[in-house]
């Protein structure tokens, strides 16, 4: 073990400086990145470092393994994260609002990236107490490697064109480990046809978290309602219909759970309970919808009391679990455009595997 | 020697200041208008009533509506090249967006290496945006035309007063050699 005297901290600061200095930042200190480091992580993945990976046709810009991995390291991953920086890198540029100016857009959207399968213990992804973070280094620089990419790579940097108007809180750090173990339901990665016990990585776009405390009641369908409120409420409807997404607590899931919901039994209730009446709609200006399904202040109410849905299928009410099950507190998603909720397994070149096991995700215990 | 840090953007981003601005042709007598609309809010009000002003008070003998469905896009190329066959100017718009006013200038720049001069008007919060795609496509400075923000929220009424207040603008960027003064 190196003892901290030995280190050079003023070299360090001076290196870190410079990163500041070329526009590289998001506005935290860099890990300053030398071949010899790039290297290490080139080293985790069979994939040719020349390969490109995701495009902004709108920019003109490619990032390459390469590329995705210099960024990776400057936003502090250790190197063998990097098989699920590429897993999670593809899978939000797999969304179609990512690549269709998401990333320049004035709601600022972030990368709401998920976890699933073995790699959280491997390499220590918390999915317990403090899910959203912070405070967990896989969790929060595989987030920020996305973030990078985008400012470095596809260079869209904020007040240029980045155009976010107020932006999101948590824009480029959320990346959440689902409690497998404390979960009733299968994993949001179940059913893509990826081989039992692969490690996958599920990306949207989210315009913000909305949490429903809900500790008052133990009737499955009077806490539904709680989270129905916040679903529906007006502000977060722009066009016709909506996506709006559940990161359930493990103890709302295993109440659901015990009430005889699945997954997609509770997704339907949503479905169907979720929206707005006419008159509700028309006070905030929003009960018109113009042939682009566009809501706009359509004038005089004519339908006052007809109720207007904004789920129209299960893929809109995309559900995971995660968190400590210490309360009964869970978080609604709001998804920008719509989830194709496509998970892309985490390929580990296979003699890369194995250093870290051993280390337990879920249950509040999320160590690293 | 120690170790060189390595750059994480892999290289300038911006293309040289190439672009080229199609040749004007003075007036719009008997021109044929295209109209790019990019299906924002209140763009199609806007754009056609340009169009209508551009007939009734320019001369220009014909419109040409066209839609751009994806707003955040750069036009398809089978969109461009129907715009440059069928039309002698091009207006575009609304850049009312952080992805729509950067694909408007990117279309705009492109219709004029294609040899037809465009105007592309984008709202004013949005400058910062458009320049900076104008800038990657090698066309830094490109002049485009504005309106004050914002536009979604206008009604009918409103738009078409602001297609008046814009004209001049437009005029000029299409007709004169420099752009507007």
């Amino acid at each position: 073990m190196t003892g901290s005297g030995e280190l050079d901290p003023d070299l360090a600061q001076r290196a870190i400086e410079y990163c500041y200095q070329q526009g590289w930042s998001d506005g935290l200190p860099l890990v300053p990145v030398s071949q010899p480091l790039l290297e290490e992580f080139l080293a985790q993945t069979a994939r040719d470092p020349n390969e490109v990976i995701g495009s902004l046709e709108a920019v003109g810009r490619d990032c390459t393994v390469r590329l995705a991995a210099l960024n990776a390291a400057l936003a502090g991953c250790r190197p063998e994260y990097f098989p699920v920086v590429l897993a999670a890198f593809e899978a939000v540029m797999a969304e179609r609002a990512a690549r269709g100016g998401g990333w320049q857009s004035t709601s600022g959207p972030a990368p709401l990236i998920v976890v699933n399968g073995p790699v959280r213990g491997e390499l220590g992804f918390n999915a317990g107490g403090g899910a959203f973070g912070p405070g967990f280094r896989a969790n929060a620089t595989v987030a920020r490697s996305v973030g990078l990419i985008v400012r470095n790579v596809f260079g869209v940097v904020p007040q240029v064109l980045e155009q976010a108007t107020q932006g999101v809180l948590g824009r480029w750090s959320i990346c959440l480990a689902e409690n497998e173990e404390e979960s009733p339901w299968e994993p949001l990665s179940a059913g893509a046809g990826l081989p039992e016990g692969a490690s996958a990585v599920s990306a949207t776009l989210t315009r913000t978290c909305e949490f429903v405390d809900n500790r008052h009641s133990q009737d499955a369908e009077q806490v539904l309602w709680d989270f129905a409120d916040t679903i529906s409420r007006t502000g977060a409807l722009i066009f016709k219909d909506t996506s709006c997404g559940v990161v359930f607590c493990p103890e709302h899931a295993q109440l659901l759970a015990a009430a005889g919901f699945t997954k997609a039994a509770a997704a339907d209730w949503l479905i169907e309970h979720c929206g707005r009446s006419g008159a509700d709609l028309h006070r905030a200006g929003k009960d018109g919808l113009s042939e682009n399904n566009v809501r706009f202040a359509a004038g005089p109410p004519r339908d006052g009391e007809a109720f207007s849905r904004i789920l129209p299928s299960r893929q809109h009410v995309p559900i995971v679990v995660a968190g400590a099950r210490n309360a009964a507190i869970s978080m609604v998603v709001r998804v920008f455009g719509l989830w194709s909720g496509t998970p892309v397994a985490v390929e580990t070149r296979p003699a890369a595997r194995g250093v870290t096991a051993g280390l337990a995700a879920g249950g509040g215990d999320g160590r690293r | 020697m120690p170790n060189a840090i390595l750059d994480p953007t892999g290289g300038s981003k911006e293309a040289p200041a190439s672009a080229a601005l199609a040749p004007r042709r003075g007036g719009l007598a008997g021109a044929t208008v295209g109209l790019l609309v990019n299906t924002k809010q209140n763009a199609d009000i806007f754009l056609q009533e340009v169009g209508r002003l551009l007939v009734d008070g320019y001369g220009a003998a014909s419109v040409l509506a066209r839609t751009k469905v994806a707003f955040a896009q750069p036009a398809p190329d089978a969109l461009l090249k129907e715009l440059t066959t069928e039309c002698d100017v091009v207006i575009t718009g609304i850049g009312d967006c952080g992805s729509c006013s950067a694909s408007a200038v990117a279309d705009g720049v492109a219709l004029e290496g294609r040899g037809i001069p465009a105007a592309v008007i984008c709202s004013d919060a949005f400058r910062g945006s458009a320049d900076a795609i104008a800038r990657l496509h090698g066309a830094p400075g490109y002049r485009y035309a504005t309106t004050p923000h914002p536009v979604a929220v206008l009604t009918p009424g409103q738009v078409r007063e602001r297609a008046q207040a814009v004209l001049p603008d437009v005029v000029a960027l299409i007709t004169a050699p420099g752009g507007p003064a």
